[in-house]
């Protein structure tokens, strides 16, 4: 074959709304590569992966696959050609087996399994991994989930796999399995587009990589000569990762503790956990995937009914429930942010006031005027990028909505802030935003304590980390004093540091 | 910050004054579809009353008439949408209603006071709530079996009661109490309620040139004010024979409408309903939340149950079968969503009417009662098509949801870069 397998040419799309999504969008996806595709929020990568996908018209441009003009008009289409796109919310049915996901598309008539398993078995030998075919979907892991995905899209042929973010809220060992199995088929001439907010991994991953900056591409380059420094400042025109490098002061000896828990426990959650946290202090909490570490959080704000332990707020203790948590000034922002953390269908002013209504309200009647002042002073305060205060929840971009949910506990009395993975999903400039607003929480004089998987935001934004295993504290660091490799090798149970994760 | 936040003279002066696209918000379809659907019945039916030389439709007598067949299924379609903005569901209505009705006539018969008889029915609804509410939020069983449970073991505790037989009673106690005619003098009430319409919409007109906060709705609450003041002066009459168990009906829906409408408890409602997890990591106490509207059910399912039989002061064990359905039914008329967070009890109100508009008018102009229930069929499904359209259709206009990833930004791009900091 001459040309690329998939070429995008000049791909324009404009929304009825006015939006110009993508402009003169070119793009060449050559056989048996991995393409990377990296932008800011509301670049147009999501718009560009569903034009590729079929499930929306370009405006204008041309799409070709195998050197012919292609119109898809729907999925069906384009997965017929051999595309398949694996969305970041991964379209597998949890109540079916493994193997019954993998084979979805050529359910009929009566199922038999015994030809099916043969196939998944070669299947498997070319994916270099085997998940259990007899499980249900609904229990397994994260990453598993996503190589199920993948094979699924290879048992539908696939000669293209385009991948939305599949290794957000992945751990490291996830991250390298999936890599392996892609770099396999790879090599076996399947192609990949590989869109994600970890530029690491893209340059790791990636043979050449494509950036979107406001519908527009402006690097479009071979993965060899690209470094971290190079992308970020081509999506977003501006050098901001410096801050990332800088390490927190230690913490003034002295301060008050804010927090203290002794012995959670909580059965199949917890093992015995011991956390202290002083004013003005931020406390990094790094482990992998189901370490127990979102269950820790979870326990600290009484959310997690089976928790045996104690946890004093100020030295005064507060029982195992939310409500009384919140009212002596404990504020937790989740992890899923569109399921735990805002009602989605709501204005930004209605969610933001929601955990302060109380203080809102006078004599039970919530007063609009405040409500809509303290909206508008987070927007203000925190950067969001909205028309208004009116605007729906659901219309903002991943990094605009977290901040709301930031902004719902910003003006009440807390004094001790959980955040879950606070930057995923957001793109480099708000994370930017969200760790310096962190910064001044601990500057306010506010405890924190953090838990992300970017373990490199732990080490830029934390005084201490304690690392979790298992439901158990395993140790604990101060930022200044250990780095990533050795966090890494904590958290997995390593004693040397492996695996494929770039320094 | 515990008061509340002190207001920047300069950012008052700020707010701008809301587009005319936001001030006719409330009037687009899917908002207020269920009303437009009511003024066209209630058209219809005079017109065919006019053109078939019977008596004018809307009168006095046949209004309140409406009105007053409407009351049952109108008070529980107020609080079965309470419980449907909750995030639940409750078939037990009808059975509660019965089974509160019956209690009440045998403690009746029984020798005691109305008091105490209206209190027992009053309670066990009240019990009947917390067995549901309990059993949904604290074991955690399915809404819809645990009430389709409850409804049909309450009809046959209802039967164990009565032994299958009717429960009659000569005490007049309940009848004095519940049933009988309160004249309005429409016209002059009708045109205060004008006037506060219109004092409201001034006052309203007046924040905004001010750049305080606003509805947005002052140019319509005057023109409406000035409208129903006018109207009723000219056409209202002076009489209007409404039975006491429509004010009840009226205070309810008002009150229910005002607590959810202007008070944190009705904002903490909506929140639980449209996402029970962020409500519950807000520090909301859910559990309250989920069970009150049950409670609430089952209270005014029994206080239903009790008008019932005040009217006729007697009841057989299945009475008030499939009221639910009805109930839910004007529910889904008024545009009440079934996966909670969204609902508005008086378009639940107007929905019932329109149902008992369409009995009544097919009884009126002689249509043949054969008819009714198709047509009742046909406007539920007819109404719950339209929302659906008018909704998809509104959003097709102002942006496209995405489910996989990043949204396309909200605003044309350039004012996007221009906002980068």
């Amino acid at each position: 074959m001459s040309g690329p397998l998939l070429e995008a040419r000049g791909v324009s799309k404009r929304f009825p709304n006015g939006t110009e999504a993508l402009r003169q969008v070119s793009l060449a996806v050559e056989e048996g590569s991995i393409h990377g595709l990296v932008g800011a929020n509301g670049a147009g990568k999501s718009t560009l992966f569903k034009i590729i996908a079929g499930a929306l018209p370009p405006t204008s441009g041309q799409l070709r696959w195998r050197d012919a003009d292609v119109r898809w008009n729907a999925p069906g289409d384009s997965r017929a050609a051999g595309v398949s796109t694996i969305h970041q919310h991964i379209p597998l049915v949890p109540t079916l087996t493994v193997l019954e996901n993998v084979y979805i598309g050529e359910l009929s008539g009566v199922f038999r399994k015994a030809p099916l398993l043969r196939r998944y078995d070669e299947l498997c030998d070319r994916l270099g991994y085997r998940a259990d075919p007899d499980r249900e979907v609904a229990h397994l892991p994260l990453g598993e989930r996503q190589m199920v995905a993948v094979a699924q899209a290879l048992a539908g042929g696939a000669s293209l796999v385009c991948m939305d973010e599949p290794t957000a809220s992945m751990a490291n060992p996830e991250v390298d399995m999936l890599f392996a199995a892609v770099r396999r088929l790879r090599a076996d001439g399947v192609s990949f587009v590989f869109c994600s907010h970890f530029l690491d991994q893209v340059l790791e991953l990636t043979d050449a990589v494509t950036v979107l900056r406001d519908g527009r591409v402006v690097t479009s380059a071979a993965t060899s000569g690209l470094d971290e420094d190079t992308l970020v400042d081509a999506m977003v025109g501006r050098a901001l990762h410096a801050m990332e490098e800088r390490r927190a002061e230690p913490l003034p000896d002295g301060a008050p503790v804010l927090l203290q828990a002794r012995g959670l426990t909580s059965p199949g959650r917890l093992d015995g956990v011991d956390l202290t946290v002083r004013a003005g202090e931020i406390v990094g909490v790094a482990g992998m995937l189901g370490s127990g570490r979102s269950e820790l959080l979870e326990a600290l704000f009484g959310a997690d009914q089976h928790c045996s332990g104690t946890v004093a707020v100020r030295d005064q203790p507060v029982p195992h429930r939310v409500g009384a948590r919140v009212r002596s000034g404990v504020a937790l922002v989740p992890e899923d942010r569109s399921r735990q953390g805002l009602v989605p269908a709501w204005e930004i002013w209605r969610n933001v006031s929601l955990p302060g209504l109380a203080d809102l309200s006078r004599r039970g009647v919530p007063d609009h005027a405040a409500e809509l002042d303290r909206a508008e002073t987070a927007i203000r305060d925190l950067g969001i990028r909205t028309p208004s205060a009116e605007t729906p929840v659901a219309a903002l971009s991943g990094g605009n909505a977290q901040k709301v949910v930031f902004a719902k506990w910003l003006y009440g009395d807390g004094e001790v802030f959980l955040l879950d993975e606070p930057t995923v999903g957001v793109d480099v400039g708000a994370k930017a935003d969200i760790l310096r607003l962190v910064r001044d929480f601990a500057a306010g004089g506010k405890a924190v304590v953090i838990v992300s998987s970017a373990f490199e935001e732990l080490l830029a934004v934390a005084h201490r980390i304690v690392v979790m295993r298992g439901g158990r504290v395993v140790a604990e660091r101060l930022a200044g004093e250990t780095d990533e490799p050795e966090l890494l090798a904590l958290a997995s149970g390593l004693t040397t540091v492996t695996g494929a994760s770039r320094r | 910050m515990t008061t509340i936040l002190p207001r920047a003279a300069e950012a008052a002066r700020a707010r701008p004054a809301p587009t005319l696209r936001q001030r006719a918000e409330p009037f687009r379809l899917h908002r207020a579809g269920v009303v437009y659907a009511f003024a066209l019945i209630l058209l219809t039916f005079t017109l065919a009353a006019e053109f078939t030389g019977r008596p004018f439709y809307l009168s006095p007598v046949n209004s309140a008439n409406i009105l007053d067949q409407t009351v049952q299924v109108g008070i529980l379609a107020v609080i079965m949408t309470i419980c449907l903005i909750s995030g639940n569901f409750d078939l037990s209505v009808g059975a509660t209603a019965a089974l509160g009705a019956g209690v009440t006539m045998t403690v009746l018969n029984a020798g005691a006071g109305v008091g105490v008889a209206v209190l027992a029915g009053l309670g066990t609804g009240v019990a009947m709530g917390l067995l549901n509410g309990a059993l949904v939020q604290l074991v955690g069983v399915n809404a819809f079996i645990v009430t389709l449970g409850t409804m049909t073991g309450v009809r046959g505790l209802l039967f164990i009661l009565t032994d299958g037989q009717s429960i009659q009673t000569d005490h007049s106690g309940l009848g004095d109490l519940f049933t009988g005619v309160l004249p309005l003098n429409a016209k002059v009430w009708v045109a205060i309620a004008g006037v506060v319409l219109l004092v409201l919409g001034l006052r309203s007109l007046r924040r905004e040139r001010q750049g305080l906060v606003a509805s947005g709705h002052g140019p319509w609450m005057v023109i409406a004010g000035v409208l129903v003041a006018a109207v009723s002066l000219a056409f209202l009459p002076t009489r209007w024979e409404l039975t006491k168990q429509v004010y009840i009906f009226l205070a309810v829906a008002v009150l229910a409408w005002l607590v959810l409408r202007f008070t944190a408890v009705g904002r903490r409602l909506y929140a639980v309903g449209g996402n029970t997890e962020a409500a519950r990591l807000s520090g909301i106490a859910v559990a309250r939340y989920k069970i009150a509207p049950f409670v609430l059910n089952g209270l005014f399912a029994a206080l239903v149950g009790i008008l019932y039989v005040s009217r006729f002061s007697a009841i057989n064990p299945q009475a008030m079968s499939g009221l639910e359905l009805t109930v839910l039914a004007a529910a889904i008329l008024g545009g009440t969503s079934l996966f909670g967070g969204a609902g508005n009890v008086l378009k639940s109100v107007v929905g019932a009417l329109i149902l008992f508009t369409l009995i009544n008018g097919f009884g009126v102009l002689n249509l043949g009662a054969n008819y009714q229930d198709l047509i009742k069929g046909v406007v539920i499904i007819g109404a719950a098509t339209i929302y659906v359209l008018a909704e998809r259709r509104g959003q097709r206009g102002r942006r496209v949801t995405d489910a996989g990833g990043d949204p396309p930004p909200e605003q044309p791009a350039p004012q996007t870069e221009r906002n980068t900091p």
